[in-house]
């Protein structure tokens, strides 16, 4: 997902900068003193098309609900508790199961802190809050074996970037 | 229809004095922070070795400085066209000023000699459980600190608002609500008190729920048995952030607006859409930042979902209607180009071309996987570097030639605008790329994996700084001159 998205946003900003560069370029050619009647044009349907874009994305991205458990299975999932407290996570299941639901539980005895989950590529796989007196669930389904580990994602001090916890998966 | 009269053509010595005087502080504290950035940078490129504790400091001097000076730099735009058109007070803005140095005393304290090192959202309870790293001395000089600079802006704004209502009565004209809505309206407000009216409503209340948080934070860290809710604290924290620094855009593209039609012939009229534009931005700004809660999964459904839908629909102004505007008054205008039209022109595109990325985070299923990465400061240096801060050196300069167009673009103006345009795309692509490669934000220690876009990004950083050091002799040199 990460590099659709980084090609996107790569070729959207590229798109904004070609439309300002073509401007820019007409800006100090003679014209009428006011805005020229046709100037307006593209505007509505500009306006239209972001419309339409956002209600499609809307709809696309929030059905089904994303914080919801993985569609793809009835299983009932395996419960995780992670707690966190500076600076270190302390995790019930290290040793996981390939392709089983999990649903972890996530909070936290002091700060606020963040549950980063991450392949053994350093891949960002999803992540949740760690709140004080909150728990926060996530739901997430290994479908490679290996190393996985927890980073903390939410600035909780001195140690923060040291906050790390390591899980694998087995088939 | 007695549209966009002014008061006086001239501003009052006294605050083109107080104006120029607040851009030069602004721009001296531009460049500190920007030389903070670059060492943080250059730590997490592994360049440059200095310890977590040290890092963690320059990180919360690092937004809290950009983010304040942002709103101060603002805050002399919004002040500066303010006073064409209805008569705000010059003591209250001094008055304005001393709260907000004050305060930067007691933040400088708390960080660099008290080791607080909360970062500028000071995300309760942090500040009260460092883990013994700073103490709750330290902490309150911080907390302190950025309670007197919000009672300075509070004081500024409501003085704002009384120089408004003075004139067109009451918030509902000075919004173009009659306009909008179809009635005849005398006194049309321009765009700078159209978006200066928004603005104070908006920063009005989120200082408020801001101090609020604040207090109670610094309570919090004397009588620890006085506590809030962790998720309350976190909303109020987040909807105080989000408002104030995206006002600091809101205030600053009044340069924009009266600066342009200088160099196009083309006056920015308060159209109906433009006025419409700013009514939704004033509901927005205030209802999006549950978007900063999406992984808070024990959040309201419906909060998510409206923050989600509003992420979205908050871009659409700024390109629809403002980005759109300028091009169309910018096309075949004949415009002479010099340092302040492009820097200004500049802003505008880094406000649209930051909106993309934000509002690309601003979906949950992506949030999941970009949030707290380094994909978040590349979308809002996007909009605050080349936005925000672009806008403000077009201002300053602007200042700096008198108020009138300058002459052609000197060798040194291309230089600082080229190398600015260069090293601000380069800055946030780099900090885009790391987060779609999943690194963390805020940590001081890199992986090597990690290390090859933060050297590049350095390298850019520092010629952001290097351009920005060339507009900033010009402006002081100019101003000296002309004093």
């Amino acid at each position: 997902m990460q590099e659709f998205l980084w090609l996107l946003t790569l070729s959207l900003v590229a798109l904004l900068a070609v439309i300002f560069v073509a401007v820019i370029r007409q800006a100090a050619m003679p014209a009428a003193a006011a805005v020229p009647a046709r100037s307006g044009r593209y505007r509505q349907p500009l306006f239209w098309g972001l419309i339409i874009v956002g209600v499609a994305v809307t709809y696309g991205t929030l059905v089904p609900w994303p914080y919801s458990p993985d569609p793809r299975t009835t299983d009932t999932p395996l419960r995780v508790n992670a707690i966190s407290e500076q600076w270190s996570w302390s995790v019930d299941h290290t040793e996981l199961p390939l392709n089983k639901p999990i649903v972890f539980f996530v909070t936290s005895r002091d700060v606020n802190h963040g549950f980063g989950l991450y392949d053994s590529d350093r891949r960002l796989l999803t992540q949740v809050q760690a709140m004080p007196g909150y728990v926060n669930k996530v739901h997430y389904t290994f479908t490679k074996p290996g190393q996985y580990r927890v980073l903390c994602l939410e600035y909780c001090g001195l140690i923060h970037h040291d906050m790390i916890a390591e899980l694998t998966v087995k088939p | 229809m007695a549209s966009n009269r002014t008061i006086s053509q001239t501003v009052r010595p006294v605050v083109g004095f107080a104006v120029r005087l607040t851009m030069a502080l602004s721009i001296v504290v531009f460049l500190l922070m920007m030389l903070l950035g670059l060492i943080m940078r250059m730590v997490q490129g592994s360049l440059l070795d200095i310890p977590p504790d040290l890092f963690y400091q320059i990180m919360t001097a690092h937004g809290t400085g950009m983010v304040g000076t942002a709103g101060l730099a603002g805050a002399a735009i919004m002040w500066h066209f303010l006073n064409r058109y209805v008569r705000p007070s010059v003591s209250v803005y001094w008055l304005f000023l001393a709260f907000f140095l004050t305060g930067v005393v007691l933040i400088l304290a708390g960080i660099f000699a008290g080791g607080f090192a909360g970062a500028w959202t000071f995300l309760y309870p942090l500040p009260a459980r460092s883990g013994a790293v700073w103490s709750v001395h330290a902490a309150f000089s911080f907390i302190a600190g950025l309670l007197l600079v919000g009672v300075g802006f509070l004081l500024f704004y409501l003085d704002a608002a009384r120089a408004i209502v003075g004139r067109y009565r009451n918030l509902s004209n000075a919004l173009g609500w009659p306009t909008l809505f179809g009635s005849e309206q005398a006194d049309t407000p321009p765009p700078a008190i159209v978006a200066s009216s928004a603005v104070l409503i908006i920063n009005t209340i989120a200082l408020v729920v801001g101090a609020v948080i604040l207090a109670i934070t610094a309570v919090n860290l004397y009588v620890p048995s006085l506590t809030i809710n962790p998720l309350l604290a976190k909303n109020f924290i987040y909807f105080f952030g989000h408002v104030f620094i995206n006002a600091t855009i809101y205030m600053a593209v009044i340069a924009v607006y009266e600066i342009i039609p200088v160099y196009t012939g083309r006056p920015w009229k308060s159209s109906r859409l433009l006025i419409a534009g700013w009514s939704a931005t004033l509901v927005m700004a205030l209802a999006v930042y549950p978007h900063h809660l999406f992984q808070d999964a024990v959040m309201p459904g419906w909060m998510l979902v409206t923050g989600q839908i509003l992420s979205f629909a908050s871009g659409i102004p700024v390109i629809v209607i403002t980005t759109y505007a300028l091009l169309s008054y910018l096309h075949r205008s004949e415009i002479r180009w010099d340092l302040t039209s492009a820097l200004l022109t500049l802003g505008v595109f880094g406000w649209a071309g930051g909106v993309i990325p934000a509002i690309i985070d601003g979906m949950i299923v992506v949030n999941k996987v970009m949030h707290n990465t380094l994909w978040v400061p590349g979308h809002f240096h996007f909009y605050l570097l080349l936005g925000m801060v672009a806008m403000a050196l077009g201002f300053a300069t602007w200042l700096a030639q008198g108020e009138k167009p300058g002459t052609a673009m000197t060798l040194s103006h291309k230089l600082a605008l080229g190398g600015f345009l260069l090293g601000g795309l380069g800055v946030v692509l780099t900090f885009l790329y790391s987060g779609k490669e999943s690194v963390p934000r805020r940590w001081a220690v890199h992986v090597p994996e990690w290390t090859a876009p933060d050297q590049l990004g350095s390298v850019f950083a520092a010629v952001v700084v290097a351009a920005t050091i060339v507009i900033a002799i010009q402006y002081m040199s100019r101003c000296a001159r002309s004093s």
